[in-house]
C-alpha cells in the first residue's frame, strides 16, 4: 500500500557544515544514512601542476593555499623536502624557530577544528572562545612574517629573518594563559551530557580500517595507534623535544576530541621547551641563488595538524623547476573514511563525522 | 459599576486585543535585540553595535544618526538598536519568492497558521488579576467601565492555550511539505514528531498546578498561588517546573532541541525556501511562542503577576492603602518574570550543544513523560493530604 523509497539528498557543496565546498551524496532511509559518497574537486586549482612550472623557491607560496588553516605546517614540509633534495643542512636556531612556529600553527589549526566541530554540534559559544585564542596566534604569525593566514614562513635553507623583538614575550604571555583557556573549553564540553551523547560511539573508525584506508593524524591515534611522525621519524627540532603522543582506544568522535585536546597541551609543552632552549646562531644556511637538484627524487613526510603531509619532489638535472610534484594531503586521504564512519548513522552524525575528520577543502582539492 | 452592553464589551475587547498585540510586537524585537546582546556577552563580544551597513536609504540614515550620537561612549554600546527597525524593514521589502514547484496555497497559508496560533494564545493569558483599569467618566461611550487584565477571562483557559498552541505545528509541517524540497521536508517531519511528543509531557506538567490550585483559569490560579500557602507553585512543583521548561524549549524549537531548523544539518530546516515577510512570520512566531511559554511558566509556577509567595502578598496589601496596589505593579511583576524566563532561553542557547533527533525523542518518551506522570501523581497526593 505504501511505497517505500530511499531519498537521495545532496549535502553541499553549499551547506553550513561541510567546511567549504565538499559535496556529499547521501541516500537516506528516513533519517538513517544508507549510502554516502563524498564528491570533491570544487576547489581544484592545480596546485601541483602550477608548482611544476615555477622554481623551487616560488613553490612554497602555493603550499600556504592548500590547507590554509595550517599554512606553517605545509611550509615546513615543503622547505624540508627541498632541503632533502638539495642536501642543505639548516642551522639549529632555525630548526628551533621552525618547531616553535609549527606547534603554534598546530594550536591554531586544532582551535579551528574545535570551534567548527562544536558549532556543528550546536555549541556556539566554544566557537567564539576558540577563535579568541586563535587570534593571538595569528597576531604572532603577523609579527613573525607579516601575514596572518598564508604565512610563507620559511625559506629553503632556514628562515628569512630571525624572530622579531618582543616575539618571545608574546609567546610566553600566550603560554601563560593558554592552559586556563583549554580548561574553559573542557568545562563547556568534556563532561557535558549532550556533547557526550552526540560524540560517544559516533562515527567509529577502528584501527584496522584506519590503517587500511591510510588514515593518519589524530583520527588514527584516537583508534589506539600511537603513530606520530614527530616521534617516529623526528624532523626539525622534534628529536630534542620531550613530549608524549596522546592516544585513545575508543576510536569514536569523543576519543578524537580527547586526543586533540591532549595534543594541544603537548604542543604548548613543546613551545615552552623551544623558548627555554632556544640556541643562538644564524638562521639561514649558505645556499646558492639558483637551486638545481642533483638527486632525482625525494619524499618527505611531516606531521601536519591533520595527519601525515608528504611532499614528493622529482628534480630534473639542470632545471630550476621540479619535474614532478605531488602532495600526500592528509585531508584527502582521511576523507576516504567518511563513508565508513557515516553509513548506518543518522543525518546528524555525518555532521559530527565531517567535523571530527577536520578537513580543509583547499588541501583535498588542491 | 455599570454593566457594559454588547457593543461596549466588543469595543473593550478590541482595545484589549490592540494592547496585547502591541505588547507582543514590542516584546519580540526587544527579545531579538536582547538575544544578540546577551549572547554576545556570553561569548565575550559586544553583540550588535551598528545597523546594517552603507549610507543610503532608511538604514543609512539611521546608521549615520547613530554614529553621530554614538560618539558618546555609553551610547555607542546601544548603536545596534535601530537594527530592530531595519530588520523588520528588510523583511518587508525583500522579494517574496515562491518556489516554482511549491504547493502555492499551502505555502502561503503555513506561515499564517504559525503566526495566528502563536498570537491567539494570548487571549487566555491575563496579565493582571481582576480589573486592569477603569475608563474615566469623560471617555466617550465607555466611561466608568472596567477593563479586565486578560482578553478572554474563560474558565477553561488552560485547555484553550494548549489547544490553540498545538495548531502551530501545522504551520511548520505544512511549510516543510509545501516547499517541495528535501531539507524542508526533513525539517517538517522532525518537527511533527518532536512537537507532538513534547506536547504530552508539557500538558501533564501543567496539570499538576491545576490539581494543586483547583482551577483552569489563568488569573485565578495565579491568585490562589500567591494568596494561598503554596509558595507560587514553584516550591511544591519544582520538578514540574523543570519538566515544563524543558518541554517549552522543545515546543519553541530552541536549542538544545532546535531539530526542525538545525542549521548545521538541515541548512534552515522547514523555512529554507521561505523569504521576505513569510519567513518573517515564522521568525516572529518563534519568538512569540517563547513569550507564551514564558508567560505560562510565570503564571503556573511563578505566581503570575504576584510579587511575593507564601501568602505574604496579602500582608503587604494590608499594609498599603487600598488603592495603592493597583494594576501597574502587577503587570510589571508579570512582565519581569517573563523577561527572566526569556533570558534563560538565551542563556541555555549560549551554553549547550544540540541533541540528535533520535535522542530528542527518547528524552521525551523515556524520561519526561514518566517523570511528568509521577509528578502529577505526587501533586494529587499532596492535594488529598492537605
Amino acid at each position: 500500500m505504501f511505497k517505500n523509497e530511499e531519498m537521495e539528498i545532496n549535502l553541499g557543496p553549499q551547506h553550513p557544515s561541510t567546511h567549504g565546498v565538499l559535496r556529499v551524496k547521501l541516500r537516506l532511509d528516513g533519517e538513517t544514512i544508507t549510502h554516502c559518497k563524498p564528491v570533491i574537486g570544487y576547489l581544484h586549482r592545480g596546485v601541483e601542476k602550477i608548482c611544476e612550472n615555477q622554481t623551487f623557491f616560488q613553490g612554497q607560496v602555493w603550499t600556504d593555499r592548500m590547507d590554509y588553516c595550517s599554512a606553517v605546517a605545509n611550509n615546513l614540509g615543503w622547505a624540508e623536502a627541498n632541503e632533502k633534495l638539495f642536501g642543505i643542512t639548516v642551522p639549529r636556531r632555525a630548526q628551533y624557530i621552525r618547531t616553535l612556529l609549527n606547534e603554534f600553527n598546530r594550536l591554531a589549526s586544532h582551535l579551528i577544528w574545535l570551534a567548527t566541530h562544536a558549532l556543528d554540534i550546536g555549541a556556539m559559544t566554544v566557537f567564539l572562545y576558540a577563535f579568541r585564542e586563535r587570534e593571538d596566534i595569528l597576531d604572532m604569525n603577523e609579527a613573525f612574517c607579516g601575514s596572518r593566514l598564508t604565512t610563507t614562513a620559511f625559506r629553503i635553507g632556514g628562515l628569512r629573518e630571525d624572530m622579531p623583538p618582543g616575539f618571545e614575550k608574546m609567546a610566553r604571555k600566550f603560554l601563560a594563559k593558554f592552559p586556563t583557556c583549554l580548561e574553559e573549553y573542557e568545562n563547556l564540553l568534556s563532561e557535558n551530557r549532550i556533547w557526550k551523547k552526540r560524540t560517544v560511539g559516533v562515527a567509529m573508525l577502528s584501527a584496522e580500517d584506519a590503517i587500511a584506508l591510510g588514515v593518519t593524524g589524530p583520527v588514527l591515534r584516537a583508534a589506539g595507534v600511537p603513530y606520530d611522525i614527530r616521534k617516529a621519524f623526528p624532523y626539525a627540532a622534534y628529536g630534542e623535544m620531550d613530549f608524549e603522543v596522546p592516544t585513545q582506544t575508543a576510536a569514536d568522535t569523543y576519543a578524537r576530541y580527547l586526543v586533540r585536546m591532549a595534543e594541544m597541551r603537548q604542543s604548548a609543552r613543546i613551545i615552552q621547551q623551544c623558548l627555554d632552549g632556544m640556541p643562538e646562531g644564524p638562521v639561514m644556511a649558505k645556499i646558492p641563488k639558483i637551486l638545481k637538484p642533483e638527486v632525482n627524487e625525494v619524499y618527505h613526510a611531516t606531521e601536519a595538524p591533520k595527519g601525515e603531509i608528504g611532499y614528493y619532489l622529482v628534480g630534473e638535472k639542470g632545471s630550476t623547476n621540479p619535474y614532478r610534484f605531488h602532495v600526500r594531503a592528509p585531508g584527502f586521504i582521511n576523507l576516504q573514511s567518511l563513508p565508513k564512519m557515516a553509513e548506518g548513522g543518522l543525518i546528524a552524525d555525518i555532521v559530527a563525522a565531517i567535523g571530527t575528520l577536520d578537513i580543509v577543502l583547499g588541501e583535498i582539492d588542491r | 459599576m455599570p454593566t457594559p452592553t454588547l457593543l461596549q464589551s466588543i469595543a473593550i475587547t478590541l482595545i484589549q486585543c490592540v494592547l496585547v498585540v502591541l505588547f507582543v510586537f514590542v516584546v519580540v524585537p526587544l527579545t531579538v535585540f536582547a538575544e544578540r546582546k546577551v549572547l554576545g556577552h556570553i561569548q565575550q563580544r559586544l553583540g550588535s553595535t551598528r545597523v546594517a551597513s552603507g549610507h543610503i536609504g532608511v538604514t543609512g540614515w539611521m546608521n549615520r544618526g547613530m554614529w553621530k550620537w554614538g560618539r558618546i561612549p555609553v551610547l555607542s554600546y546601544w548603536r545596534g538598536i535601530p537594527g530592530l527597525v531595519a530588520d523588520v524593514l528588510k523583511l518587508i521589502l525583500k522579494e517574496d519568492i515562491i518556489p516554482a514547484k511549491a504547493d502555492k496555497f499551502v505555502f502561503f497559508i503555513a506561515p499564517a497558521i504559525s503566526m495566528v496560533s502563536a498570537v491567539v494564545v494570548f487571549a487566555a493569558i491575563s496579565f493582571v488579576p481582576g480589573t486592569f483599569f477603569i475608563f474615566p467618566a469623560w471617555f466617550p461611550g465607555l466611561g466608568g467601565l472596567p477593563v479586565s487584565g486578560g482578553i478572554a477571562d474563560i474558565n477553561v483557559g488552560l485547555l484553550w492555550i494548549l489547544g490553540v498552541a498545538s495548531v502551530g505545528v501545522y504551520g511548520i509541517v505544512l511549510a516543510g511539505w509545501a516547499s517541495n524540497s528535501k531539507y524542508p521536508l526533513l525539517g517538517g517531519l522532525r518537527s511533527a514528531a518532536q512537537m507532538v511528543s513534547y506536547e504530552v509531557p508539557l500538558a501533564i506538567s501543567l496539570l499538576a498546578p491545576v490539581v494543586l490550585t483547583g482551577s483552569l483559569n489563568f488569573g485565578e490560579m495565579a491568585q490562589r498561588m500567591a494568596t494561598g500557602t503554596s509558595a507560587w507553585g514553584l516550591v511544591p512543583q519544582v520538578f514540574g517546573f523543570l519538566i515544563y521548561l524543558t518541554c517549552g524549549f522543545a515546543e519553541t524549537n530552541r536549542l538544545p532541541f532546535d531539530m526542525p531548523e538545525a542549521e548545521n544539518e538541515l541548512v534552515a530546516g522547514f523555512h529554507t525556501e521561505y523569504s521576505g515577510m513569510k519567513f518573517g512570520f515564522f521568525y516572529l512566531a518563534e519568538y512569540i511562542n517563547m513569550t507564551v511559554v514564558s508567560a505560562l511558566a510565570a503564571g503556573f509556577f511563578l505566581g503570575g503577576s504576584w510579587l511575593l509567595p507564601f501568602g505574604l502578598q496579602g500582608l503587604v496589601n494590608q499594609l498599603l492603602p487600598a488603592d495603592a496596589w493597583i494594576a501597574g505593579p502587577h503587570a510589571i511583576f508579570f512582565v519581569a518574570k517573563i523577561i527572566f524566563l526569556l533570558f534563560t532561553y538565551i542563556w541555555v542557547r549560549g551554553t549547550i550543544p544540540r541533541y540528535r533527533y533520535d535522542q530528542v525523542m527518547s528524552v521525551a518518551w523515556k524520561y519526561l513523560i514518566p517523570l511528568a506522570l509521577v509528578n502529577l501523581l505526587l501533586a494529587a497526593f499532596v492535594r488529598c493530604a492537605v
